[in-house]
């Protein structure tokens, strides 16, 4: 959904096999090396995020960040990162009844930072990392650690992780104080490597949150206390010579007990150009099913006063695109730009079956811009 | 299919229930067990019952905590939500003001400051202990009344009784406030005028809807004028004066409970109301001091 779109982290570079390394298109998306990176980098990225509904701006987010990979040995990097979101405007309106739309209502301000260490062995690397987010309103820290172990060939790759993190919400109109949440989260994944020019992944990622989930600012809005999530991705790229270029797919299957599962995927094309060019079109489909406590029109069936209780739209059924292109260049002294652009819309009827009825259409655009440094 | 309506008087107030089924003696069935309900509430939260839980709640008043029901606590925890949103201004024990603001009176009389400050000194929703299973008012004199979330409560119970018993297409309208349960059964949804807050028996505005509820809160009902001025029965604890900008304020949401809170939070937030229902989402019809009509649910009156 867009909402946690908007927060996705920019791809971290990373490769999985020597002959995959070198493939175009196949890098990005692996996040399985296996030993330190040659050469470090610098990315410096701005992103322009703005959001409608019935021709109306609503939300509008913007947010410079960097992040950088530095080898410090030949077993040890690090990468740092920080982001700095400025948000402004209205959350998604409700009811499909409304003939002219409103103004603003929220502005906030977020910075997040992450650093972390990776150590390789011979089979085997363990990364450690800490993270932390601060709104005016919601202090957010955790932790994780991964073990990936690489088999003989190097051709697979297992992955474990583990994290952790612990929230506090202060809302500002004082209708939670020092609200916790707790958050563990577990990975299990492996990759292989099908050829020289294709590559499977798939993991599956289980967390458990505990603690405040309610949104502050709503006056009828009480979720459980408890939250579980179930995922299961698997991605495949496949290089081909002939056009020189990479086909990225992707499936998530999620499910959420707050009674909701989702359906995603991805396809992307990614195409080697002369001079250093490289173009990547992509396009995704994403579909929720409504929260179990989630009550939109029509209302009123079975509702107990006082039960969990939501009319957040996020939470709604409906279906949603996504489609952009991504041009990027290298230059010579190991610099690259590159230019991201994002098209997503949802509507309840793109979902199969129908979704909430009477809900307006959702649209939203990224625009990204980056560069970034080698050395 | 056949439209049964029937009206009733609960709550202090005259009621209609319309409900579309199958057969005329299905939908009298059914309206029975909603009217049913509403009784029950009115008799559970009535400040003039001496029976009722808001009259042992309130006898008890500086003396012991009384045992409430999960009901009771669920529409405790839903007031709580609204006086922290509202910024205190939604408050369950204002009505120690209603004891010095006599709208019966002839001729009518603002009442003084030292009357006004031993009201608000009765006031104080955060001093009032209450969990899932009792509450204590702190003080002798302390009071707690349902009157601002009661019958829109009830409203949104008809709508969950009548769709149980299988009924898809109904309103439910008490004394103004108004849930509805689906379409009309040809799909169209239902047009709802807003009352004119200056006209007797004249709209100013309507909405439609198809689902949920709109609910108003006006300075009509109750209030006197004097040298010109109007003052209304919407009560602000903090001042102890009466809310004083619009004439009525129409809140569109899914439950009736919540339109009627963020209408009446509206109307006391005066010049902010309008920020404060945008920032919960909520389409609204505003009558202006001017008698301008506004709002993003706001349609022409036919």
């Amino acid at each position: 959904m867009a909402a946690t779109e908007r927060r996705r982290k920019p791809p971290r570079r990373g490769s999985l096999l020597a002959a995959a390394l070198a493939l175009p298109g196949i890098v990005p998306a692996a996040v399985h090396a296996q030993s330190v990176h040659d050469r470090g980098w610098i990315e410096l990225k701005y992103l322009d995020y703005r959001d409608w509904q019935s021709g109306a701006n609503r939300m509008g987010v913007k947010s410079p960040s960097f992040y950088t990979l530095i080898p410090v040995s030949d077993t040890v990097e690090v990468e740092g990162s920080v982001v700095y979101d400025a948000m402004s405007g209205a959350s998604p309106l409700y009811f499909n009844t409304l003939s002219g739309a409103s103004g603003l209502g929220v502005t906030d301000y977020r910075t997040a930072g992450e650093a972390k260490v990776t150590k390789y062995f011979g089979g085997w690397a363990i990364g450690v990392s800490g993270v932390a987010s601060s709104e005016r309103d919601y202090l957010s820290r955790g932790g994780a650690v991964d073990l990936r172990i690489f088999s003989d060939d190097r051709n697979r790759t297992y992955a474990f992780g583990f994290a952790g993190a612990n929230d506090r919400i202060n809302p500002t109109n004082g209708a939670a104080s020092n609200a916790p949440r707790n958050t563990v989260e577990f990975l299990v994944g492996i990759t292989q490597a099908l050829s020289a020019t294709a590559i499977v992944n798939s993991n599956v990622t289980y967390s458990y949150g505990h603690g405040y989930f309610n949104d502050p600012y709503k006056l009828l809005d009480k979720r459980p206390g408890d939250r579980s999530i179930i995922a299961w991705l698997t991605r495949y790229n496949q290089y081909f010579a002939e056009p020189d270029g990479t086909l990225r797919l992707s499936y998530r299957l999620l499910h959420d007990s707050f009674g909701s599962t989702s359906n995603t995927v991805t396809a992307a094309w990614v195409q080697t150009l002369p001079a250093g060019f490289s173009v990547t079109p992509q396009l995704r489909y994403y579909t929720q099913g409504a929260a179990s406590f989630f009550y939109g029109p029509p209302l009123g069936t079975g509702f107990v006063f006082g039960q969990p209780f939501t009319m957040d739209t996020r939470l709604s059924a409906f279906g949603a695109f996504t489609v952009g292109v991504d041009v990027a260049k290298a230059l010579s002294d190991g610099w690259s730009v590159d230019m991201r652009f994002d098209y997503y819309r949802q509507e309840s009827n793109w979902r199969p079956g129908g979704g909430t009825p009477d809900l307006l259409p959702f649209s939203a655009r990224w625009i990204l811009v980056g560069v970034t440094k080698a050395f | 299919m056949p439209l049964v309506r029937t009206t009733f008087r609960a709550m202090a107030s005259d009621n209609e229930l319309q409900l579309f089924a199958a057969t005329e003696a299905r939908a009298r069935a059914v309206a029975a067990a909603a009217i049913a309900d509403v009784a029950r509430i009115e008799a559970k939260y009535s400040r003039y019952r001496d029976d009722s839980d808001t009259a042992r709640i309130n006898r008890a008043a500086g003396r012991a905590a009384v045992a409430i029901d999960a009901e009771t606590a669920a529409l405790l925890a839903y007031a709580d939500r609204c006086f922290t949103l509202s910024g205190g201004l939604f408050d369950l024990t204002s009505g120690a003001l209603r004891r010095v603001w006599n709208f019966r009176r002839a001729p009518p009389r603002v009442p003084d400051a030292r009357a006004l400050e031993a009201a608000r000194a009765l006031i104080g929703w955060t001093e009032v202990e209450w969990d899932e299973r009792t509450i204590r008012l702190p003080r002798a004199g302390m009071e707690i009344d349902f009157g601002g979330i009661g019958k829109e409560y009830a409203a949104d119970r008809v709508a969950t009784i009548v769709t149980e018993q299988g009924i898809a297409h109904g309103l439910v309208n008490l004394g103004g406030d108004v849930r509805v349960i689906g379409p009309q059964p040809d799909g169209t949804p239902w047009r709802i005028g807003i009352r004119h807050p200056r006209k007797e028996g004249a709209a100013a505005a309507a909405v439609t809807l198809d689902s949920g509820a709109v609910a108003t809160s006006g300075d009509y009902e109750r209030y006197f004028e004097i040298d010109g001025r109007r003052y209304c029965h919407i009560l602000n604890p903090r001042t102890g004066m009466p809310a004083a900008h619009w004439q009525s304020v129409s809140v569109i949401a899914p439950l009736c409970i919540v339109a009627g809170s963020c209408s009446t939070i509206a109307m006391l937030r005066e010049q902010e109301g309008e920020t404060f229902l945008r920032e919960q989402g909520l389409p609204y019809v505003a009558v202006a001091p001017d008698g301008s009509v506004r709002g993003p649910a706001l349609e022409p009156a036919r």
